[in-house]
C-alpha cells in the first residue's frame, strides 16, 4: 500500500495533473477570498469554501481520472495485480495519494484566514467546521472519481462520468423541492426501486429462487412500512434523494457544528465507494 | 512446483483455454508453444493470478492461486506480453518501486538491483526515463522487473519479442543461465527459440493442450525426418540411376537445377530407415559429389496441422502428458 501511495504521489508531482488541480483550486480560492472577504471586509472565510464547491466538481475529475484508467491502458495493472499486494492495498494507496494532494492544496488556503486573523477576530469554529466539512466532502468526491476511473480504461470517459455523477449529486439539492410528495407516489417509487434491486439480483445470480425471495421480502417491507410507520411514504422520494446529497451535509459544518451524523455519513459514503472500487478491480479478473 | 489441473477460461462465448492440465517440476525450464491466440497468455495470466480461471485449479509450490494468492505471488516473477512499465519513471526508480511492491528486504535490495541491472544488460540506461527507451530495452526492463525479489518461478510471456537478433541471443543465454536457479515457463511461437533454452515443450493450440514432450524428442522428430533434399554435381539421369538401388530410399524426384552443373533431388525414405550413409556411398561411387544434404524441417505450422488433426480424432486433449507425447512420435512416423 505504501509503495503504491508513494508512486502515485510521485506521479502527481511529476505530471501536470497535480499542478492543474492545485493551481485552479488556489486561483479560485484566491479569487473568492478577494471578492468575499477582502473587498467586503467579511471575516466568514467558510463562505469561500462553500463558493468553491461548484468549481470543485469540475476539477476533482482531473485528480482522479488517471488513477485506474491509465493503469489499465498501459497494462501496468498486470504488475500491480501479480505482486503480493492486496487489491484493497492498491486501491487505498491510490485513494490516499489523491486525498493527500487535495489535503495539501486545502491546507495552503489556511494562509487566508491566518492572514485575516492579524486584523481582527475570526469566527474560528465556523471556519474550522468549514474546513473539516470541505475535507470530508472532497474525500467523498475523490472516492466517486476513483470508482469511475476503475470502470473504464479511458481517461476522458473517466473524467466526464465523474463530473456527471458529482453534478447529479449536487443538483439533487435543487430537484428535491420539485419531486412529488404524498403516499401514493412514495409507494410507487419504493416499488420501482425494489423491482430494480430484484432485477439486479437476478442478473447477478441468475437464480430465480433468490430473486423471488428478495422480491417477497421487499414487498413485505413496503407493506409493513406503509401500515406501521406513520407518514413514511409522505416524503419518501425526497428522503431517498437526500441520501445522495453530498453538499447539503456540508452546510451543517459551516455553522461551526461538528455533528457526528454528517461525519459518519461522509466516511461511510467514501468507504462504500472505495469498497465498490475494490470489487470492480477484483471482478475484472473474472471477465 | 506448478500444477495446472483442468483449467478453462471462457470470455463470453469464446473458450480461450479449454481444460488444460500439466505439471512443471522444480528447476525445469518449460517452453509454452503455440500460434497467436492459442491461449498462451491467458494460461500465464491465470497461473500468475491476474485472471481467474472459469474452471480448474492452479497451484504453485503447493499454494492454490485462488486461496493463497499472496503466497503464490511471492514465488512468481511475471513478464507479461506487454512489459508493465511506468513510462514516467527512470529504470532505477521503477525497479525500486517493484522491489517495494514485492516487499524485497531493504538491506539486500540495493545490491540485488545492481545485479539485476547487470543481468538484464541495462546498467548504462538505469537513469533514463523508460519513456525514452527503445522497445528492446523496455523488454529488458520488463525482464528485470520479473527478477526483482528473486522469485523461484519465472513466467515469461514472449520474452524475446521486439528484440534484434543479437539481443535475442543474449536474452536466450540469460534465460538459460536463470534456468539453473529458477523454474521457468516461457512462451513463444518460435520453435527454435524454445528448443534452444527449454528442457520440455508444451504445445497448445486453440486453447487445448496438444502435446507435451522433452525438447530432445521433439528435436529428434524434427531431425529424424524421412525426407531429404540433395544437391548433387552431375546430371539428373546419372544421379537418379545412382540412387535407384539404394536400400531405404523409397522415392527420388528430380527438382531441377538451381546451381550450374548440379541437380536438386527430393528423396523420401522408407519408414524408420536412415539411408544417408548409403546415399553417400552410392553417389560417391558414381563420382557424383554431394554439395548439399538437408533434412526437410517441419515448420511449427506443419506440426500443428498434424497434431491438431490427429487430436480431433481422439479429441481427448487433456488426456495427460504421456499420451500427448506419443502423439508427437506417431506424427513423425506418418509424415
Amino acid at each position: 500500500m505504501v509503495a503504491v501511495f508513494l508512486r502515485e504521489l510521485r506521479s502527481y508531482y511529476f505530471s501536470p495533473i497535480g499542478y492543474i488541480f492545485m493551481g485552479f483550486f488556489l486561483l479560485l480560492a484566491g479569487f473568492f477570498f478577494a471578492t468575499d472577504n477582502v473587498l467586503r471586509s467579511n471575516p466568514q472565510f467558510q463562505g469561500v469554501l462553500s463558493s468553491i464547491i461548484f468549481v470543485f466538481l469540475v476539477i476533482v475529475p482531473t485528480l482522479t481520472m488517471r488513477l485506474f484508467a491509465d493503469e489499465k491502458r498501459q497494462r501496468t495493472d498486470q504488475l500491480l495485480l501479480t505482486v503480493p499486494v492486496s487489491v484493497t492495498g492498491i486501491v487505498l494507496g491510490k485513494y490516499l495519494a489523491a486525498v493527500a494532494v487535495f489535503l495539501f492544496t486545502l491546507l495552503v488556503t489556511v494562509l487566508y484566514p491566518v492572514t485575516m486573523s492579524f486584523f481582527g477576530r475570526l469566527p474560528g469554529w465556523e471556519i474550522l467546521g468549514g474546513y473539516v466539512g470541505f475535507f470530508l466532502l472532497g474525500c467523498t468526491f475523490i472516492a466517486v472519481g476513483m470508482l469511475m476511473s476503475s470502470l473504464t480504461d479511458n481517461q476522458v470517459i473517466s473524467a466526464v462520468s465523474t463530473f456527471a455523477a458529482l453534478l447529479l449529486m449536487w443538483i439533487i439539492d435543487f430537484v428535491q423541492n420539485g419531486v412529488p410528495a404524498g403516499t401514493v407516489p412514495g409507494i410507487v417509487f419504493a416499488s420501482c426501486l425494489s423491482a430494480l434491486v430484484v432485477l439486479w439480483m437476478y442478473l447477478a445470480t441468475r437464480s430465480l429462487v433468490i430473486s423471488a425471495a428478495a422480491l417477497l421480502i421487499l414487498a413485505a417491507l413496503i407493506v409493513v412500512a406503509a401500515f406501521s410507520v406513520e407518514g413514511f411514504y409522505e416524503t419518501f422520494i425526497i428522503d431517498f434523494l437526500a441520501w445522495f446529497s453530498l453538499t447539503s451535509r456540508f452546510q451543517r459544518f459551516m455553522g461551526g457544528v461538528l455533528a457526528l451524523s454528517p461525519i459518519v455519513y461522509y466516511v461511510s459514503f467514501s468507504t462504500v465507494l472505495v469498497f465498490l472500487t475494490v470489487r470492480v478491480i477484483e471482478r475484472n479478473r473474472w471477465t | 512446483m506448478i500444477t495446472v489441473e483442468g483449467v478453462s477460461k471462457r470470455y463470453g462465448q469464446h473458450l480461450a483455454v479449454d481444460d488444460i492440465s500439466f505439471r512443471v517440476d522444480d528447476g525445469e525450464v518449460v517452453g509454452f508453444l503455440g500460434p497467436n491466440g492459442a491461449g498462451k497468455s491467458t494460461t500465464m495470466n491465470i497461473i500468475t493470478g491476474y485472471l481467474s480461471a472459469t474452471a480448474g485449479k492452479v497451484t504453485v509450490d503447493g499454494f492454490d492461486v485462488l486461496e493463497d494468492p499472496d503466497q503464490v505471488k511471492r514465488r512468481v516473477g511475471y513478464l507479461p506480453e506487454l512489459p508493465p512499465l511506468y513510462l514516467d519513471m527512470t529504470v532505477r526508480e521503477y525497479l525500486r518501486f517493484v522491489a517495494r511492491l514485492k516487499k524485497a528486504e531493504r538491506g539486500t535490495a540495493a545490491q540485488q538491483q545492481e545485479r539485476i541491472l547487470e543481468l538484464a544488460g541495462i546498467t548504462h540506461v538505469r537513469d533514463r526515463l523508460i519513456k525514452n527507451l527503445s522497445k528492446g530495452y523496455r523488454q529488458r526492463v520488463g525482464l528485470a522487473q520479473a527478477l526483482v525479489g528473486s522469485p523461484r518461478v519465472l513466467i515469461l510471456d514472449e520474452p524475446t519479442i521486439g528484440l534484434d537478433p543479437h539481443q535475442i541471443i543474449e536474452i536466450r543465454n540469460l534465460i538459460r543461465d536463470l534456468g539453473h536457479e529458477h523454474t521457468i515457463i516461457l512462451s513463444s511461437h518460435i520453435l527454435p527459440e524454445v528448443s534452444a533454452v527449454c528442457d520440455r515443450v508444451i504445445i497448445i493450440n486453440r486453447g487445448k493442450l496438444v502435446a507435451s514432450d522433452t525438447t530432445e524428442n521433439l528435436g529428434k522428430r524434427l531431425h529424424d525426418s524421412s525426407e531429404f533434399r540433395l544437391r548433387v554435381a552431375g546430371t539428373e539421369e546419372a544421379a537418379l540411376a545412382a540412387l535407384a538401388g539404394v536400400p531405404g530410399v523409397s522415392e527420388v524426384r528430380a527438382q531441377g537445377t538451381v546451381e550450374q552443373g548440379t541437380v536438386d533431388l527430393h528423396v523420401e525414405t522408407a519408414a524408420g530407415a536412415d539411408p544417408r550413409r548409403a546415399i553417400f556411398h552410392a553417389l560417391s561411387g558414381a563420382d557424383l559429389p554431394i554439395y548439399l544434404m538437408t533434412a526437410m524441417d517441419y515448420t511449427l505450422e506443419e506440426i500443428f496441422l498434424q497434431l491438431t488433426t490427429e487430436d480431433a480424432a481422439d479429441s481427448a486433449a487433456g488426456s495427460a502428458a504421456g499420451s500427448a507425447a506419443e502423439d508427437v512420435d506417431a506424427g513423425g512416423g506418418e509424415a
